[in-house]
């Protein structure tokens, strides 16, 4: 396809944006989900105050620059994944394509990203929005996971490249545990975890305030955040883990240092256990969420064992890892071992109960990690819209005009991937 | 954001991280972006024969070789200098920064090579308005067909420069929002005294163009602006080219805007619909309960 | 003008009420099928002759009853190409969220831009004059909002083109 402009590939996230253009290795902005909008005190409904006579509407910051503007009011436009406010993801949309990436949208075809079990509505509302608004010539709107999984062919050799696997997309939100069967999701299967990248902050953040009293009270979450993503990592075994530190806490504890934005005194904060604990509520969740007490392992094993017996085997030796949250040091390790000991305690059952007269064949298990892991779902975008066959596979505005918006109920899976 | 930016953020902020990194003594790793600008351009964005400490920046433009007819080459030799080289393949224009010798002055560089794309255009405005300057009318317009089938015309005569943009809407509803859009920037003249008097027409080109092989067509709109010597004055014709160049994006980009904006009403208004519609439904809810602990409370029976 | 739209409104308020009187009826072509009558159109006995209700000759309003069901149709004023494209846009913006609407058909009938179809059902369920309200109120609003949105894109397109303009 020479001359042709790149296609462009935006995954908006929980929490952060990223976006950019195919073919390239890294997205070319990530930024914070966040579009910073001017409240009026009005009263009615949230979407009738919003309207305006003039071009109020075109007065809003995203990104970055939404914490810079002093006097908005910022807003989140997704949570958990899902598009929430599509007034607002218009409009940041709007500010991606044209201050952003500098694309008129009638020249490049677009890749977008959904969640898993993304409902029908939502996909023809980002069509409606995608061909109506900004007269794109084509779009295709990619399930994350699948894309996750096309980019963990990275770390593989050729032959390895498929598209079964199991996705664990951690962001910042919520974690799905999504299995994949030669690019078809197993939507029955799906698993969600309520413990994201922000439940880890917001139990570091309670950590600290009952110990810390340095921080800033606003700027607590921010101290949270920096801590979790500076030294957090995943400790083997939490026991010995506290043993280690308290023998020897010269060389576990770590300091933080910060300014306080107001005042602009530095503070100082000791990190200590909260190193491991955050990250630790993955596979301890009841330490946050009393609503919720399974491990991810535990659930990884779940959903495998609900999906059809004969991908199960391939399921288990492709678990790929996706997102911020699945960063932590050591995270695929410890999935790993957890998820191998409870598939070989089971064989072992089975084993028992056929009094020795059968041995099963040993379950590979393997937990992928590679260095695209943080922008997986990027990535994977921006190789498949590299290919030529992503343009035959693209809803074009003319079928859009033709049919409506209900094309985009159906996504076609990419043929010559697999 | 009412007006776009001339400048291309995404170049800047890259080379920004670069001179930092090496600025704190970090490693140079080595980059290879592509990335795209409007009217088609590309940026190429990558080591010099794998030598991670020079950061090479092309562009490629499909019109460069009609720019080049109207001087791009000087002008491009005259804003960066030392920084050009010899193109890479495929493209127009290529600069080389050195990341060994970063020049003390390296924001303005940043900036400017942020604006390769908008100086690529410059020349042909330059040309015409010099010609205008000297009162030079024999030239012949200058055309640049800055998209695949859209156009610009510039003409030069002794009191004024006109300056034409054909533009296509791709969909037939944007038609009838670029009338409405253009219509008003006719009668803008009235909110600013200094601005230049605009004319659109719709489907015919304007009667300057009228014996070339300019497109007539439904889908069509021409824009004509004519500048006089106070747009073009030395001290003004920077801020000139950089409005005009972008106007056609800046047409197109409110034209979507307004889509949007009409989206969100339409929104609003269907959810106020929606409200009298679930009047008539007699409806009661039900809230989910916490328990002191945090557990969802949920009656069993 | 809003002379007219008081007659015009009650009228249509009066023959609604007195189209909305729906009972259950069963299919009599398949057995243990339920359709709406107006819409399947199988027996001529169960269908009323529709009405037309004009403000002009834009505006109007064609109510079809049958035993079961009744449509309404409705014809927007569309003074201009630009009032005809948002009105084109919002019906369509609606028809896609029909889902949420119940009441609304997903493509409206031949000649008008937007059609409700009610059926005994939805009476059974639903306040039968708060729906009948719910349709006047969407005739008065329409109007008024296509208009409005005509004069917003007007003055953007003003503010927008000045602040071009200005800087120069």
């Amino acid at each position: 396809m020479a001359g042709r402009l790149p296609a462009c590939v935006i995954d908006v996230g929980t929490g952060y944006t990223k976006l950019g253009f195919a073919n390239n290795k890294e997205p070319q902005f990530i930024i914070p989900s966040a579009i910073a909008i001017k409240e009026t005190a009005k009263v009615g409904d949230q979407s009738s105050r919003r309207l305006c006579k003039g071009v109020e509407d075109l007065d809003f910051f995203i990104g970055d620059e939404a914490f810079d503007a002093t006097g908005y009011a910022i807003k989140y436009p997704v949570r958990h994944g899902l598009v929430e406010d599509w007034d607002l993801m218009e409009r940041f949309l709007e500010q991606c394509i044209f201050k952003y990436l500098r694309a008129e949208p009638e020249d490049h075809y677009f890749l977008l990203t959904e969640p898993p079990l993304n409902t029908p509505e939502n996909r023809e509302y980002t069509a409606e929005i995608m061909f109506e608004s900004f007269n794109v010539p084509g779009l295709y709107i990619a399930v994350q996971a699948v894309l996750a999984l096309a980019a963990s062919w990275i770390s593989r050799s050729i032959n390895d490249r498929t598209l079964t696997g199991i996705v664990i997309d951690s962001g910042d939100g919520v974690t799905h545990v999504i299995p994949v069967a030669e690019g078809y999701v197993i939507g029955s299967c799906i698993k969600h975890i309520p413990i994201a990248g922000r439940n880890i902050t917001y139990f570091i953040q309670s950590l600290l305030r009952e110990r810390e009293i340095g921080i800033p009270p606003e700027q607590s979450l921010e101290t949270a955040k920096a801590i979790k993503e500076r030294y957090s990592y995943i400790c083997p075994d939490i026991a010995k883990e506290f043993a280690k530190y308290d023998s020897d806490p010269a060389k576990w504890m770590k300091t933080y240092d910060g300014i306080n934005s107001v005042t602009k005194n530095p503070f100082r904060v000791d990190v200590g256990y909260e190193r491991f604990l955050g990250p630790e509520i993955f596979f301890h969740p009841e330490f946050s969420n009393p609503d919720f007490t399974i491990p991810i392992s535990q659930i990884v094993d779940d959903v495998i064992q609900n999906c059809p017996i004969d991908v199960r085997r391939p399921l288990y030796s492709n678990i790929v890892l996706s997102g911020g949250s699945t960063m932590f040091k050591d995270f695929g390790r410890r999935l790993q071992r957890d998820i191998k000991r409870t598939v070989d305690a089971r064989l072992k059952l089975s084993e028992a109960l056929a009094g020795g007269g059968l041995t099963p064949k040993p379950i590979d298990v393997q937990v992928i990690s590679h260095h695209m892991q943080r922008y997986a779902v990027w990535f994977g975008g921006s190789m498949l819209a590299s290919t030529p066959e992503f343009y035959t596979v693209c809803h074009t505005k003319a079928a859009y005009e033709e049919y409506g918006p209900s094309i985009c109920r159906h996504s076609p899976v990419f043929s010559t991937m697999t | 954001m009412i007006l776009l930016e001339i400048n291309n953020r995404l170049v800047e902020e890259t080379l920004t991280l670069k001179i930092k990194n090496a600025q704190a003594g970090l490693k140079n790793e080595s980059i290879d972006v592509t990335v795209a600008d409007f009217d088609g351009v590309l940026y190429h964005i990558s080591n010099v024969n794998g030598d991670k400490s020079k950061i090479r920046v092309s562009i490629a433009l499909k019109f460069y070789k009609e720019l080049q007819e109207h001087g791009a080459d000087e002008l491009l030799k005259r804003e960066y200098g030392s920084f050009l080289t010899s193109p890479e393949d495929n493209f127009n224009v290529s600069l080389v920064l050195n990341l060994e010798d970063i020049p003390k002055n390296w924001p303005e560089v940043v900036k400017k090579f942020g604006l390769l794309k908008r100086n690529c255009f410059a020349s042909v405005f330059e040309k015409y308005f010099d010609f205008q300057e000297k009162g030079d009318e024999g030239q012949k317009r200058a055309v640049i067909n800055y998209r695949d089938d859209e156009t610009l015309y510039v003409e030069a005569k002794s009191d004024r420069v006109t300056v034409v943009f054909s533009t296509r809407f791709r969909d037939e509803n944007d038609v009838v929002i670029g009338k409405v859009f253009m219509q008003e920037l006719k009668e803008g003249l009235r909110a600013s005294h200094t601005a230049p008097p605009v004319l659109f027409s719709h489907r015919e080109p304007p009667r300057e163009l009228q014996n070339t092989n300019a497109v007539v067509d439904n889908n069509v709109g021409y824009v004509t602006f004519v500048l006089f010597p106070r747009h073009t004055a030395r001290n003004t014709r920077d801020n000139t080219i950089n409005l005009i160049h972008m106007f056609r994006h800046y047409l197109h980009y409110h034209i979507k805007c307004s889509k949007a904006y009409i989206h969100s009403r339409m929104r609003a208004k269907t959810s106020e619909f929606l409200k009298v519609l679930n009047r008539a439904r007699p409806e009661n809810k039900t809230t989910d309960k916490k328990t002191i602990t945090g557990r969802t409370f949920i009656r069993r029976d | 003008m809003s002379a007219t739209l008081k007659p015009y409104l009650s009228a249509v308020r009066h023959t609604l009420t007195a189209a909305m009187c729906l009972e259950d009826f069963s299919s009599q072509r398949v057995e243990r099928h339920n359709k709406p009558e107006v819409e399947v159109r199988s027996n001529k006995e169960l269908l009323l002759t529709p009405v037309v209700i004009s403000r002009n000759d834009k505006e109007r309003v064609l109510i079809e009853s049958s035993i079961n069901s009744v449509r309404i149709s409705i014809s927007v004023k569309q003074a201009d190409e630009i009032e005809k494209i948002l009105c084109k846009k919002f019906m369509r913006f609606m028809m896609m969220r029909a889902e949420n609407f119940i009441v609304l058909r997903r493509k409206p009938v031949d000649g008008y831009d937007i059609s409700f179809l009610i059926t005994n059902f939805h009476t059974e369920q639903m306040y039968k004059h708060k729906l009948v309200d719910f349709v006047i109120n969407f005739m008065e609003e329409i109007d008024k909002e296509i208009s409005e949105m005509k004069l917003a894109v007007n003055a953007r397109a003003r503010i927008v083109s000045e602040e071009f303009l200005k800087r120069f």
